[in-house]
């Protein structure tokens, strides 16, 4: 029965693997954000929920729930918490302060709009989605296969 | 998550017509939004949000020893979060709402003076406890079922004295690469004594008798700054002025001083997490009536188990409280246990579906002059 599922859990990696083969997470801001670079600290407390200002202006992050494997690279690369601790975690910055969550996205297209729109504002997207779009600067990378 | 922001009374029967305190206090509120609203920080962070949560819950209770569920356990209940963000400028609030209640618990005007500093106007929960500042009204975010005895709200016979109309600082400052420190102080107006409870102001009801001077705080350590790990220090002191006859007569005194020391620690360590507090409560009466103290605290002890599990365990107990007047008074002389001077707990929680937990919880209680066992079922949630 052992081997069987072990046999299982391979035939899955392999079919997942390719699936991610060669792709980058990576953190994007709008080319009109004078943010050039962020610390891996600083990102987590962001998405945490917590004040991140740059220059006086005070940083709004976004999540991208487009598809399951980015969301859980950034439950595991950006705030390192399991999907239900995260949310947890958001509901109770609701409840002590009223602080507001972060707004989700499960379009590419219209997360990035929105990173465009607006220099304020911080996201994640697979790299390939904004290698050529002149209006996204990307800030790191967070994963890569 | 984020939503339009529409959140406006339900119906004006359910709110009592603002009068006395409450006039100068909105007035208040409204001359600060105005004076914030004209600031220039403002002007360049035009971005608003609005938050809007409901955590609720449904609970069965049975028991021996205790034949009517007591105040604080309605079988339905509402806690109502609203929150709206415009640059600095923060507007908060909670609503509570049972079968029995509906209050405005918390409302708050707040202004961040720089990145996790807030200053707030309002009526809010005071600093100093463990409990309460973590867990609120709301259940669903609350392992246990019951909450500790020391931190029950005022109308549910607590003893310490939970709403502050005033102001109040909130700081979070880092320390080092990861840890930080957590500075909060409170000062307004505490609640009166009246019958058998410490009653605090009323945003939007009236305010009788003499709300004395509240002053709470605490100091505390967070191992990581963005984590929910902190440990620290409490100290809160409270004017209580007895309104009624019975208070006066039970307290042979007009007043009622309280000072409070506390310590306290709420830790996790991989799936474990620990939530102890232990207090210290100096009540100052008119002399010649002799000064009274009691002490109060607990540990509760949760588990992360494998299928959305956690089990839980709390012991609390308590030096003194039988030979204080003030507990005395605010104990409700009914057949139901009231103040709970000792209590073990145990219970399971199962978090079944996204936003969703199912929670068993038993308890053996001792109050001043009974015993009783109780179980709980509870179903609480958060909505969206």
């Amino acid at each position: 029965m052992r081997r069987i599922a072990a046999a299982f859990l391979v035939l899955l990696l392999g079919t997942a693997t390719p699936a991610l083969a060669g792709e980058e997470l990576v953190l994007i801001v709008s080319t009109r954000s004078d943010v050039d670079q962020l610390d891996s600290s600083l990102v987590r407390k962001l998405f945490l929920g917590l004040t991140v200002t740059h220059h006086g202006n005070r940083l709004r992050p976004v999540l991208n729930e487009a598809d399951s494997a980015i969301k859980e690279l950034f439950l595991q690369n950006i705030v390192s918490m399991s999907d239900s601790t995260y949310d947890r975690y958001l509901l109770r910055l609701s409840l002590l302060q009223g602080r507001t969550q972060p707004t989700v996205y499960r379009n590419n297209a219209e997360l990035i709009n929105a990173v465009a729109a607006d220099p304020t504002v911080v996201g994640y997207v697979w790299a390939r989605d904004v290698a050529h779009d002149p209006r996204i600067k990307i800030l790191r990378v967070v994963w890569h296969d | 998550m984020r939503q339009a922001f529409l959140f406006g009374f339900p119906s004006p029967r359910l709110i009592a017509r603002p009068r006395g305190l409450s006039t100068w206090w909105r007035a208040a509120l409204a001359a600060v939004s105005i004076s914030f609203a004209g600031h220039s920080a403002l002007a360049q962070h035009q971005h608003s949000s609005s938050e809007f949560e409901v955590f609720v819950a449904a609970e069965g209770l049975a028991g021996h020893g205790q034949p009517h569920p007591r105040y604080d356990d309605p079988w339905f209940d509402a806690d109502v979060i609203f929150g709206f963000t415009h640059g600095q400028f923060r507007v908060f609030g909670e609503y509570f709402i049972t079968g029995d209640e509906h209050d405005l618990e918390r409302f708050q005007v707040g202004y961040e003076v720089v990145p996790d500093t807030v200053l707030w106007l309002g009526r809010f929960h005071q600093p100093a406890s463990a409990w309460d500042t973590e867990h609120h009204h709301g259940r669903y975010l609350q392992t246990a079922i019951t909450r500790p005895a020391i931190e029950n709200w005022e109308d549910e016979q607590g003893l310490i004295p939970q709403h502050i109309t005033g102001a109040l600082v909130e700081s979070r400052r880092p320390i080092g690469k990861e840890a930080g420190v957590q500075i909060s102080g409170g000062v307004g107006a505490g609640p009166v004594l009246i019958g058998q409870q410490n009653e605090p102001i009323d945003l939007v009801g009236s305010n009788p008798g003499k709300h004395g001077l509240s002053f709470t705080g605490r100091l505390a350590y967070l191992p990581d700054y963005v984590g929910t790990s902190s440990a620290g220090l409490l100290f809160g002191h409270d004017q209580l002025f007895a309104r009624t006859p019975l208070a006066l007569a039970a307290l042979r005194s007009d007043h009622a001083n309280l000072t409070i020391y506390g310590a306290y620690a709420d830790w996790g360590v991989d799936a474990w997490r620990f939530i102890g507090a232990a207090y210290y409560v100096d009540v100052a009466l008119d002399r010649p009536n002799p000064n009274e103290s009691f002490m109060s605290g607990y540990l509760q002890v949760e588990r992360q188990l494998p299928h959305r599990l956690t089990a839980f365990g709390r012991i609390e107990d308590s030096a003194r409280m039988q030979e204080s007047r003030y507990v005395a008074l605010l104990d409700g002389h009914t057949t139901d246990i009231d103040i709970t001077i000792r209590r073990e707990a145990v219970g399971l929680r199962w978090d079944y579906a996204r936003r969703q937990a199912l929670t068993v919880e038993f308890d053996h209680e001792v109050s001043l002059s009974e015993h009783g066992y109780e179980a709980r079922l509870q179903w609480s949630a958060a909505i969206p």
